[in-house]
């Protein structure tokens, strides 16, 4: 321990000669795992959006619930209150219904002009817990005046899709990920320790210990790894900057977790991943060319 | 303290390098190691430093028996030499100062005690005024000094140099083996080999041990006076 603290210097000295050894391949190799870094980045953050639009469509679980003119719906109301997993009604009327249609149409709402009546039904809004809502919609719909009962179950689900999509995907390029990582690091450790082979022999022959002779070499591949997860974080705030910017301003609806937040969560990722492959593949380098 | 035994070394490839060596070598002593070329000189050299193993007999260095050595005694054995090599060995790029000290990195000095004894020995070897140049831009014979600073400045128990002579005139090969007998000390043995017998011929209170054919001893030829 005393030796290694005592030639820190040294150790970064040896550092860069190494890489100076063969300074092309080790900016190929720091090129190459930054833009593997940044497709995980990429898709861990994919995932986290998705996750987060779920729990927001979850937590505004609701049905509409639409009923034949002729019936006073308070007695649909207070029936509907009866069934379990009900959070909350509410009653919309024609003029609201619209209200609603418009703000969500925007400009597109001025087809409604052309009516010269309200094209609008009033429905009754149901707030319900998400789990129950098989069983709901099956009750509300037996529910003598109700004509139809719609529920926003069609989207979660695709959305339950394109999660579980996400996830398996996420997986693969995980693995794929660490498999390409371990290769190009140890293949670049290997690399310098070949061109450094002389020096290694000489220092052997001095009796160093095998820790002084590999220190820097593992450093090096920790460096380059690190280095490459931090460019990936680079490239992964400007292009995710630019869809939060695109999608605030086009697709409004759309809720987007806090971009700090999903930041901060893959910096963390990608650096406890890139000092772990960092570490695991320079030290294959190692053990592949031990004598 | 180095004693063989009926010390072997053959090659994988069968041929003999050493054959029935018996020798005692006590600590501080100057032993030059003469002998014509392919005799088994650097052979001998490379059992000391635990290079190659001996194929059969006994041999012991510092009190380590090289047959039953592990890699960690071995290591530990290595740290006690100063070897000087025939093609020197230096760090190519690095400063003559950054040569030196690396042999002693490793070892149990403090900052301080490596900084001094580098600059001692760098001065005693007459290059302090090279001290922070490159050794790819020294002439052999300061590249050969850099080594010898190198392998003493660690303050070894066994200095040992291969050839040091070879490519220097009559002048400079006496300057440096009077170089290299100067760091002999009661603890430090220094053991030179040379096939420039006419060199030595003159030379008195040391060990000369001939080789042939990969025999040698310290039998016949004595450490007595004539030496
Ligand atoms: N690695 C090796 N494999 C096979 N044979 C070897 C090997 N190294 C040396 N030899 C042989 O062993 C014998 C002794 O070689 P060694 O290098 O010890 O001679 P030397 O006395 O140092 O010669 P020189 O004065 O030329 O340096 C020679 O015949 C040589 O060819
Ligand atoms: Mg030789």
């Amino acid at each position: 321990m005393k030796v290694i603290v005592r030639n820190t210097g040294y150790f970064f000295r040896e550092i860069k000669t190494i890489v100076k050894l063969d300074l092309l391949s080790n900016i190929f190799s720091i090129i190459s795992l930054s833009f593997i870094f940044f497709l995980l980045s990429l898709i861990f953050s994919g995932g986290n959006i998705v996750e987060h639009m779920i729990t927001a469509i979850e937590d505004e679980a609701q049905i509409s619930v639409y009923y034949s003119d002729d019936i006073d719906v308070t007695i649909i109301g207070s029936q509907i209150k009866e069934i379990s997993g009900i959070r909350d009604i509410l009653y919309i009327d024609e003029t609201e219904a619209k209200a609603e249609m418009t703000e969500i149409m925007g400009e597109e709402s001025r087809i409604f002009e052309l009516f010269d009546h309200n094209p609008f039904d009033p429905y009754i809004k149901v707030k319900i817990e998400l789990d129950q809502v098989d069983t709901i919609v099956e009750e509300v719909s037996s529910i003598s005046g109700v004509e139809l009962v719609r529920d926003n179950k069609e989207i979660l689900d695709k959305l339950k899709d394109i999660s579980s999509l996400i996830s398996l995907l996420g997986l693969l390029i995980v693995i794929a990920v660490s498999v390409a990582t371990l290769i190009i690091t140890s293949h670049i450790i290997r690399q310098g320790i070949y061109l450094n082979k002389e020096q290694i022999n000489t220092l052997r022959l001095l009796g160093a210990p095998e820790y002084f002779i590999r220190l820097p070499f593992i450093l090096e591949g920790l460096l380059m790894t690190i280095l490459s997860g931090l460019m990936s974080n680079i490239m992964l705030f400007v292009v995710l900057k630019y869809i939060y910017s695109q999608t605030m301003s086009f697709l409004p609806f759309i809720t987007l977790p806090k971009f700090n937040g999903i930041m901060t969560l893959i910096i963390l990722i990608t650096l406890g991943l890139s000092f772990a492959l960092g570490l695991i593949g320079s030290l294959f380098g190692l053990k592949s060319t031990n004598k | 303290m180095i004693i063989a035994n009926k010390l072997y070394l053959k090659y994988p490839d069968g041929t003999l390098g050493l054959k029935d060596v018996n020798l005692v070598i006590p600590s501080g002593e100057v032993v030059y190691i003469t002998g014509p070329s392919g005799s088994g000189k650097t052979s001998f050299l490379k059992l000391l430093m635990g290079m190659e193993s001996p194929s059969d007999g006994y041999l012991t260095v510092l009190g380590k028996d090289m047959n039953n050595i592990n890699n960690r005694e071995l290591r530990r054995l290595r740290r006690s030499i100063g070897p000087i090599f025939q093609d020197f060995k230096l760090l190519d790029g690095r400063t003559v100062y950054e040569n030196v000290i690396i042999g002693m990195r490793f070892l149990d000095f403090s900052k301080s005690e490596i900084q001094n004894l580098a600059l001692a020995t760098i001065k005693r070897v007459g290059l302090d005024h090279k001290i922070n140049s490159i050794v790819d831009n020294l002439s052999y014979g300061e590249r050969q000094r850099v080594a010898i600073a190198r392998a003493v400045a660690r303050r070894p128990l066994l200095i040992i140099a291969d050839e040091p002579t070879g490519n220097l005139d009559k002048d400079n090969s006496l300057n440096i083996l009077d170089l290299l007998k100067s760091f002999k000390d009661n603890n430090t043995t220094v053991i030179i080999t040379t096939h420039a017998t006419h060199l030595i011929e003159d030379e008195q209170d040391c060990i000369k041990i001939n080789v042939l054919n990969g025999k040698m001893s310290t039998e016949e030829v004595s450490y007595e006076s004539n030496c």
